[in-house]
């Protein structure tokens, strides 16, 4: 399976990686340049977390080999992919119970910020051939993908 | 492994030139395209701030707003004012030298060459003077008054150069400048820290400093060169880094600032002057042309075809142009000179020297033009560069590429020039528009940049586009040096044109696309667009006229580009100014503009599709004119 | 062998799916009173018509087919016969087994007040057939009364409300959702309900209920002599696990049926998981102990070790709160809370360590408090915020560029 390895030593917080991953999602066609920073809709899969010394700690969802989300979820939204390894979320099944977001112990998913119906979570750019946006964007090369 | 600096360069238009840089043993800026292509999608929007010390802020769907409150529209625009400010600011100083050249050169007596266009700038200014030193520094006087007035008092010169509609829309907008100088002040005090938060404000603000640069920044400055330097002539000649003779000593100037040049180009052809280079071992001096002062040199050349070598290329052909080993000093006075020709001046011994202190080089040395002391300056530079051949030749390798570049390009095309090789008046271009042989008219101008598509990739394909649609092409800037390197400004480049156009350039022996010069020779554009317009009793905005800065590079563009916008022409970019994060900046420059002035911003990377609107546009004002 | 599950719950499916996983070729049988297979979680969405039997389904579209399951559907377990290995049946057919998995999850508890046992519009909501029995009676029923005012209860008028009907839910605590959350938590909650024209009878029960000529109750009367009117009665006191079919089968029950660590019960080859092993109520851990009874039936050694079942998430009204652990105060807590015009979070800490945590307006990323409060982990040494808290504080990346969890000896 391929999974994105993070060296959180390189992350200096630039957020390029959340910037790319909005785009990659987004609802409408358009390029990185008119991206609508300001729409809450937009949403990034990842986030930048900062420890007590303000140490930037990139967080990524792992595509788990056991993943706690698909273990507690209650409508068959969220399943392991047997091909690829990815753990991928079908909106249209999900029953907006959020016992994923409470049961994933890093504390990746999260609620849209909009309608608080559905579940942000990483699909690892499937819909682009499983190139994730994000890698891409790293200016520090901090984050790659690798098959583990 | 071989020699190769890197395995990754960009890709450029002129591929001999790719091919060579893609060999070099040296990094050049071409090698550092990728390793930077991962770009920051909050600069590339605009909406990164960095004005205070909470920052740097950034706008995300968590945190609309920066710090002090600043929205996306206010930190976008205050981003691009900030650029035309200081864009404008680069014009207008080199204005102000060659005024201050021109003063000079008439307080001392000095050969007045361009005694024609004296006479067109005194009869417009509404200056009487008998003697032709005291009208020439009457004109340079009165260029500068201007430049230097306070911001509360409009320029007097601009109701004079400017188109009278033109004129009259920029009052009626509010937007008539005030002293350039002062302008470009206001401009950088405006965009500070928690100052003004106004976004459309800042946006006229913008096409202020757009038209204070275009009158006196790109217009005055080519006259006011023109007084003493000579005028423009049509000649053809060769232009690559076949230009580049062993057998000299070459000296590579950059900048844009050709008055500084006048003494140097003339001493270098004194006898006593070429007796030293012989001594050396070399056959004389030559300069080689580089970026818009190369671009001037190559207009004007005609009146010192013995020192002028030819323009071997734009500002991001610099660096192949000094790895050929034969270039053995850089005289340098504004841009494009890139910090990266210090490495490789260092490498291959080529002495630095910078005659203007706003452009002084890491590793040069600043001989400031003095316009006193010129001739002992001179002299000590002659000397330098003397010096650097002797311990550079032998023991530097060569890397020529004598067959780059061609032999024929026509060039020293000027809003004059190109009329009395018409016979003296517009009329025959008007015909051939109004017959459609000539379906419309675009300006290709500005830089060159690496990474829309590559160097001068979007560039030379979206001329090649709108020749093929019938459109000739007038270019000035960096990118005619990309453009006539690919060999579609030689008489030959007439098959490269669509059956209308080509059979015009062919009856008349031109090609397709014509070179007026630097980027300062926008302002020679405008006066040819005027005089279009004024035959046809029409404003701008209504001839089948378009811009393009396809690779706009820096700031000084965007000051043109403002220029372009308030004259009321569509203006095509390839690649977006750092606007896009503000909803209210793109809706003012692509939408709204074309109720203000008239003009219109498209951004579009793609080179068909770039020459499909901008055909569309030019067939629409032509429906305009019922023609 | 023959693995034979009875229940086709989350227990009973992940149970299933693991054994096929383990045991290509063994035979596997599901026997459910269940014609659909369906989330219980989401039966409200049923009633209200957002979704119909298909979309409660939470397995594959092809599981049976996928995993090679055999299934009797609308089909009772009478009997146990442990001796003889064999079940019979309400169609009266007996059905052999080698292993046995008993998830037949829970019933309704309908209390013994009044008649409310005997009449004929009061239901339970625990099962599809219970959804589909509250619509078709909800078609003639204007006034619905509910009683309990827990997560079934509440997702039962979340989902009435939808059909236009008129609500009233009694409660015996001071607040709803008296076991989830605290009095200003609720509170939210009750406002948006009564604002969807729900009523509320607070520290209330039902006392008397008696049916009318048709078999129906018509009203019920509380302990403060209230009556309510009603024409449709929703009991959501309570579930009891189902250990109807486990009469005579010697098979050892207390609450629920009592099971070891690997889901094993007293008697050899019989394993029980879910509601009916009466451990936790949720879903997260019926379906983990479904997955360790079937790794147990074949032979594979398996422990359910994490039975952490203080948590839960709500969501009416666009409006989320999740709580972990403990939310009642005792002496020596330390409380933090933080509250603003869009959120309102309540932790319990306690030398050190998170007790519980209350959630209520954004609960991104929450899931981590989890992780703290059911591992007890010390989070006193963090010189930040309690509620900044964060995996950041606890990042580690292992092999694989798996996450790991950075805790500094104490």
């Amino acid at each position: 399976m391929k999974r994105i390895l993070i060296e959180y030593e390189k992350c200096d917080g630039c957020k390029n990686c959340s910037a790319a991953c909005m785009q990659a999602h987004r609802k409408t066609p358009g390029t990185i340049y008119d991206l609508d920073l300001t729409d809450p809709e937009n949403e990034s899969r990842n986030r930048i977390l900062k420890d007590a010394d303000g140490h930037y700690k990139p967080l990524f969802c792992r595509h788990c080999d056991d993943p706690e989300c698909v273990k507690s979820c209650m409508s068959g939204a969220l399943h392991k992919d047997p091909e690829s390894g990815h753990v991928f979320y079908d909106e249209t099944r999900c029953g907006s119970c959020f016992m994923c977001v409470m049961n994933c112990p890093f504390g990746v998913l999260k609620p849209d910020t909009v309608t608080k119906t559905k579940v942000i979570k990483c699909d690892f750019c499937a819909d682009a051939g499983g190139d994730p946006s994000c890698v891409k964007s790293c200016p520090k090369k901090a984050i790659h993908v690798e098959e583990v | 492994m071989n020699q190769c600096y890197g395995c990754n360069t960009c890709q450029s238009a002129d591929k001999p030139l790719e091919a060579y840089i893609a060999g070099l043993p040296m990094e050049t800026s071409h090698h550092r395209v990728e390793s930077q292509s991962t770009k920051c999608a909050f600069g590339l929007q605009g909406v990164c701030c960095r004005l205070c010390s909470n920052g740097p802020c950034r706008i995300t769907p968590e945190s609309p707003r920066g710090i002090c409150g600043a929205n996306a529209d206010t930190i976008v625009t205050r981003n691009l004012l900030r650029a035309v400010a200081s864009g404008s600011g680069c014009y207008i100083h080199v204005v102000e030298n060659t005024a201050l050249n021109v003063r000079n050169t008439a307080r001392t007596k000095g050969e007045i060459k361009g005694v024609n266009t004296l006479n067109r700038l005194a009869a417009l200014f509404g200056i009487e003077e008998a003697d032709v030193h005291k009208r020439a520094e009457a004109v340079a006087d009165a260029v500068l008054k201007d430049l230097y007035l306070p911001e509360y008092e409009k320029m007097a010169l601009t109701e004079k150069l400017a188109y009278a509609p033109r004129y009259d829309k920029w009052k009626d907008l509010g937007i008539l400048p005030g002293g350039a100088k002062s302008e470009v002040f206001h401009g950088v005090v405006k965009c500070s820290t928690n100052l003004n938060s106004d976004p459309v404000n800042m946006l006229l603000d913008c096409l202020k400093l757009g038209i204070s640069t275009g009158i006196y920044g790109l217009v005055l400055t080519n006259l006011l060169n023109d007084v003493v330097l000579g005028e423009p002539e049509i000649r053809l000649a060769p232009v690559g880094l076949r230009v580049i003779d062993p057998d000299y000593i070459n000296i590579m100037i950059t900048g844009h600032q050709h008055s500084m040049f006048t003494f140097l180009q003339n001493r270098l052809t004194d006898d006593d002057v070429k007796e030293k280079a012989k001594q050396a071992g070399a056959k004389g001096f030559k300069l080689v042309g580089c970026t818009c002062v190369g671009q001037d040199l190559q207009l004007r050349g005609a009146h010192y075809t013995e020192i002028f070598d030819g323009h071997a290329g734009n500002n991001y052909t610099s660096e192949a142009i000094l790895a050929t080993g034969g270039i053995d000093a850089v005289i340098s006075e504004f841009n494009c000179t890139l910090p990266g020709i210090e490495p490789i001046c260092d490498q291959l011994k080529i002495r630095q020297i910078c005659i203007d202190n706003v452009a002084k080089k890491a590793n040069a040395e600043l001989k400031e033009f003095d316009f006193e002391n010129r001739p002992a300056v001179t002299d000590e530079i002659i000397d330098e560069v003397i010096a650097a051949y002797q311990a550079r030749r032998g023991s530097v390798p060569m890397n020529l590429l004598p067959d780059h570049g061609n032999a024929n390009t026509l060039t020293g095309v000027s809003e004059t020039s190109l009329k009395q090789f018409l016979g003296g008046s517009w009329q025959p271009l008007i015909d051939l528009i109004a017959a459609g042989d000539i379906k419309g008219v675009a300006g290709v101008v500005g830089c060159s940049n690496l990474t829309a598509g590559g160097h001068d990739v979007l560039t030379v394909d979206l001329v090649k586009e709108l020749i093929a649609r019938d459109i000739i092409v007038l270019t000035a800037g960096c990118s005619s040096g990309g453009i006539e390197n690919c060999g579609l400004m030689t008489p030959e480049a007439a098959r490269y044109a669509g059956p209308k156009l080509r059979a015009v350039c062919e009856k008349l022996g031109i090609p397709p696309v014509l070179n007026f010069g630097p980027c300062l020779a926008i302002g020679r554009l405008e006066i040819v667009a005027t005089e279009l317009a004024e035959a046809l009793n029409v404003d701008l905005p209504q001839l089948p006229l378009v811009l393009s800065a396809a690779q706009w590079l820096e700031e000084q563009a965007l000051a043109d580009g403002c220029y372009g916008l308030a004259l009321g022409l569509p203006l095509h970019l390839g690649l977006p100014p750092f606007v896009t994060g503000s909803k209210v900046a793109v809706q003012v420059l692509t939408e709204d503009m074309k109720t203000l002035t008239g003009g219109q911003v498209i951004i579009n990377s793609d080179a068909k599709e770039s020459a499909d609107i901008l055909e569309k546009i030019i067939l629409e004002k032509r429906q305009g004119l019922n023609i | 062998m023959k693995y034979v599950i009875i229940g086709a719950g989350v227990a009973g499916v992940e149970a299933a799916k693991t054994i096929r996983g383990l045991d290509a070729s063994g035979e596997i049988l599901m026997i459910s009173a269940d014609t659909h297979i369906h989330s219980r979680c989401m039966l409200h969405k049923f009633i209200s018509g957002e979704r119909d039997e298909q979309g409660l389904d939470f397995t594959e579209r092809d599981f049976f087919e996928r995993y090679q399951i055999g299934w009797k559907k609308g089909i009772r377990v009478q009997k146990i016969c442990p001796d003889k290995k064999e079940l019979l049946l309400d169609t009266s057919e007996t059905v052999s087994y080698d292993k046995l998995l008993i998830a037949s999850g829970a019933d309704s508890f309908i209390p013994p007040v009044g008649e409310l046992r005997k009449a004929s519009n009061v239901y339970g909501l625990r099962n599809l057939s219970d959804a589909q029995a509250i619509v078709k009676e909800a078609e003639n029923a204007g006034e619905v009364l509910v009683i309990g005012s827990g997560l079934v209860g509440l997702d039962a008028a979340y989902g009435l409300l939808e059909l236009g009907k008129k609500l009233t839910i009694v409660e015996m605590a001071d607040r709803i959702l008296p076991v989830q959350l605290d009095a200003h938590g609720a509170a939210a909650y009750q406002a948006a309900f009564e604002e969807a024209g729900v009523r509320f009878v607070l520290e209330r029960k039902a006392s008397e209920a008696v049916c009318e000529p048709d078999g129906r109750i018509h009203k019920v009367i509380l302990d403060n002599g209230d009556q309510i009117p009603c024409d449709l009665i929703i009991v959501a006191a309570g579930v009891r696990p189902s250990l109807s079919c486990l009469e005579g089968s010697g098979i050892a029950c207390d609450r629920g049926i009592t099971v070891d660590s690997a889901m094993k019960t007293s008697v050899g080859d019989i394993y029980a998981a879910g509601d009916v092993a009466g451990l936790s109520g949720i879903w997260p851990n019926a379906a983990d102990q479904g997955r360790i009874a079937g790794r147990s039936m074949c032979g594979v050694d398996a422990a359910y070790t994490d039975t952490y079942a203080m948590k839960n998430t709500i969501n009416f009204f666009h409006l989320v709160t999740l709580c972990v652990g403990r939310i009642r105060e005792e002496e020596g807590d330390e409380i933090h809370i933080k509250e603003d015009r869009t959120q309102y979070k309540r932790m319990i800490v306690r030398d050190g360590k998170i007790q519980g945590i209350l959630l209520q307006g954004d609960i991104s990323g929450a899931g981590i408090w989890q992780y703290l409060i059911k591992n007890q982990i010390d989070i006193s040494h963090i010189k930040k915020d309690v509620f900044d808290i964060s995996y950041a504080d606890f990042y580690q990346t292992g092999e694989k560029g798996k996450y790991e969890w950075s805790i500094p000896v104490q």
